[in-house]
């Protein structure tokens, strides 16, 4: 067993430089890349309303859009409201039965004071369940517009996406995880008729 | 020379140790995933919290409820699979509020919420001990996930560790899809009656 020979000063300085070099590199990097994707940003493509949207765990296909003051169940709430509703198709692709996200649409630019929307199913103009892999279904996205905003003439929505990871940064889980939105559709709002059901 | 060569040697065998460690670490979910306790359609199988057995398949194109003397009718782009089952708690008073369907592709379907308040349902169910309780499952289950499946029932999915009822089924043809199925009022011992139409 041999003894350590003390390291040097020569040998020593030599470490500190090394290591405070790859430090500041590091960080010159970071931060360069940073600057870079802010001066950069991603363009989130337009997409016609009518095509499939693949957002990793939805295909999402967007109809059409709507507003009026009856809610996709058919019935006029007691206290007057008004509804912003978007229909399209979901296409869960993923491997178990799943929720479609409150995040999957958001407007663009972001509407304040707007609460999370409601998810309905078309077929039993009620509010959606958990949606089965692999059997596509029409559902209807209804937002509550606040009362002093006017209706809007066009909505623009920015379509979100998941990613998924069989094993995740904090417990090892695996599951989906919100992604940054993947596409923009702009699409007309047509005015509803009042076609309540008594 | 020969301590360099040690020092490599012991480095690679370091990198080769922890390469299979990380490839071979099971997932949290596996960690945590819950007990399997095997059984047969139609046989008492009996988990630490509850005995379940799970009797006739139905399968429909649309099932039909009455509530407030209107008809309601849930339709669906694949099949529904209705399981009729009896299960009793053990221990305490509890709820079954996970059962899933795994078809042959391995996907899974999560227990059909859409008549999450029909009565009968597991959902609206409350299991005593020594008290065994009739129930119903409803699935919705495309048609080419029907034959190959298997059941999946247990307490929570929430509870780690706990056991789980899994059973095999056997072969559903396709021409046991009934149109549709009315669920109905109590009669006789079950508190449902079904009647294909």
């Amino acid at each position: 067993m041999s003894v350590t020979p003390r390291s040097t000063l020569r040998q020593r300085l030599f470490a500190f430089l090394a290591a405070g070099i790859g430090g500041t590199l590091a960080a010159a990097m970071s931060f360069a890349m940073t600057v870079y994707e802010a001066a950069n940003p991603n363009v989130i493509p337009n997409v016609e309303a009518g095509s499939p949207i693949d957002t990793g765990r939805w295909i999402v296909t967007i109809r059409e859009a709507r507003a009026g003051d009856v809610p996709p169940t058919g019935v006029k709430p007691y206290e007057p409201k008004k509804f912003v509703m978007v229909e399209f198709d979901a296409d869960n692709r993923s491997a178990a039965t799943a929720f479609v996200s409150p995040r999957l649409f958001t407007f663009d630019p972001p509407m304040e004071n707007l609460r999370e929307p409601t998810f309905y199913l078309v077929r039993d103009k009620w509010i959606a369940s958990a949606i089965n892999p692999d059997m596509p279904e029409r559902l209807v996205v209804a937002w509550e517009w606040p009362e002093e905003q006017p209706l809007p003439q066009t909505v623009r929505l920015k379509v979100g996406s998941e990613i998924y990871k069989r094993r995740d940064n904090l417990y090892g889980h695996s599951s989906w995880f919100d992604r940054d939105p993947i596409a923009i559709v702009e699409l007309p709002v047509t005015a509803a008729e009042s076609e309540a059901e008594q | 020379m020969s301590g360099r060569l040690k020092g490599l040697a012991a480095v690679l065998f370091a990198a080769v140790v922890l390469y299979a460690m990380q490839h071979t670490t099971p997932f949290y979910s596996e960690i945590i995933s819950q007990v399997p306790v095997s059984g047969r359609l139609g046989e008492r199988v009996d988990a630490r919290d509850f005995a379940l057995v799970a009797g006739r398949v139905n399968l429909a194109r649309a099932l039909e409820t009455e509530s407030y003397g209107s008809t309601k009718t849930y339709t669906t782009s694949g099949v529904w699979i209705l399981v009729e089952a009896v299960a009793e708690a053990k221990r305490e008073s509890m709820a079954l509020t996970s059962a899933e369907w795994i078809g042959p592709s391995g996907v899974r379907y999560g227990l059909s919420q859409r008549l999450s308040n029909v009565p009968g349902m597991v959902q609206t169910a409350n299991f005593e001990p020594g008290l065994a309780m009739p129930f119903l499952m409803a699935f919705e289950v495309p048609e080419n996930e029907l034959s190959g499946g298997t059941l999946l029932v247990s307490r929570s999915l929430l509870m780690p560790l706990a056991e789980q009822v899994r059973m095999p089924v056997p072969d559903l043809p396709a021409d046991r899809i009934r149109s549709t199925i009315a669920i109905g009022p109590a009669g006789g011992e079950l508190p449902w009656t079904l009647e294909a139409k």
